[in-house]
């Protein structure tokens, strides 16, 4: 563990406090739209945002990642769905149940609010006072991360693309179109 | 920035993320609340992996997004084979299994 005293920068705050704004403020904007492509849009806002937030954390491999899989893939996939089924709602939030609803966003609201309030409380403990870069020379890079990945995670990396393999069968079948008069009859 | 910092704002957007699970009730944003609450929990993992300096959190944290896109892929079809039989992506009116 590095625990030696780094001093914040005004700067690195600056940096820091722009860009948790944006991920706040993109994923409100993200479950309080209308629109479902203002709200991917605004998820788009958001992920790109972490990125920059992952970029400070040293985490240069997951930040690419990041822009590439999130603000890139999962994202054009959303917009594809958007367009294919795009209905807007009458109401955001639907009227059917709204106290059960509430009642569990206040109590998720009280738990995070206590998880929060014992990070602040426990902010001086060393793991989460530290804000010093790790003393690894090329933490978080491409051939670092890579290298762990290769090695260590090598089954857990194989049975990720199984898992994949397994997502993009299942999301063939699942939406594949059945004629009439065909014989397989999946859906 | 110290690591709490970067845990409270996970903690913030996975709760942002669970609201969204909570109150919407299209099936799109309800998915979209999902990521919020995966990258919350990437955002963590990277916060302590650079702690801790290590970098099986990164290692995590890739996992985390290879998950994610599955869910994505498996999620988004399973909304428009809804949408096809039942021309709703309302999560109320997809309720043919309540007992």
């Amino acid at each position: 563990m590095n625990l030696t005293a780094h001093t914040t920068s005004v700067a690195e705050t600056i940096v820091f406090a722009v860009l948790s704004a944006g991920v706040l403020l993109g994923g409100l904007l993200t479950i309080t739209r209308r629109n479902p492509v203002s709200a991917v849009m605004s998820l788009v806002l958001t992920f790109a945002a972490l990125a920059g937030l992952f970029a400070t954390l040293s985490a240069h491999f997951l930040a690419v990642l990041q822009v590439l899989v999130y603000a890139g893939a999962i994202m054009v996939l959303f917009v594809f769905v958007v367009m294919m089924v795009n209905r807007q709602e009458p109401t955001p939030i639907a009227r059917q149940g709204l106290v059960t609803r509430a009642a569990g966003v206040l109590a998720a609201g009280y738990v995070f609010y206590r998880a929060a309030w014992l990070v602040g409380h426990e902010r001086t403990m060393p793991l989460l006072a530290t804000s010093a870069k790790p003393p690894v020379k090329d933490f978080g890079t491409v051939s670092s991360v890579g290298a762990l990945l290769f090695s260590d995670f090598l089954f857990p990396f194989e049975a990720i693309s199984l898992l994949l393999l397994v997502a993009v069968i299942g999301g063939v079948m699942l939406t594949r179109h059945v004629r009439e008069g065909s014989s397989s009859r999946v859906s | 920035m110290p690591t709490y910092a970067y845990i409270l704002v996970s903690l913030a957007l996975f709760f942002v993320g669970t609201a969204g699970v909570f109150l919407r009730r299209n099936a799109l944003i309800v998915l979209m609340s999902v990521e919020l609450q995966l990258a919350a929990g990437t955002l963590a993992l990277l916060a302590f992996s650079r702690a801790l300096g290590d970098q099986k959190g990164h290692v995590f944290a890739f996992f985390v997004m290879a998950l994610a896109a599955a869910e994505a892929a498996v999620g988004l079809a399973i909304v428009v084979s809804v949408f096809r039989t039942h021309r709703t992506t309302s999560l109320d009116q997809v309720n043919v299994l309540k007992g």
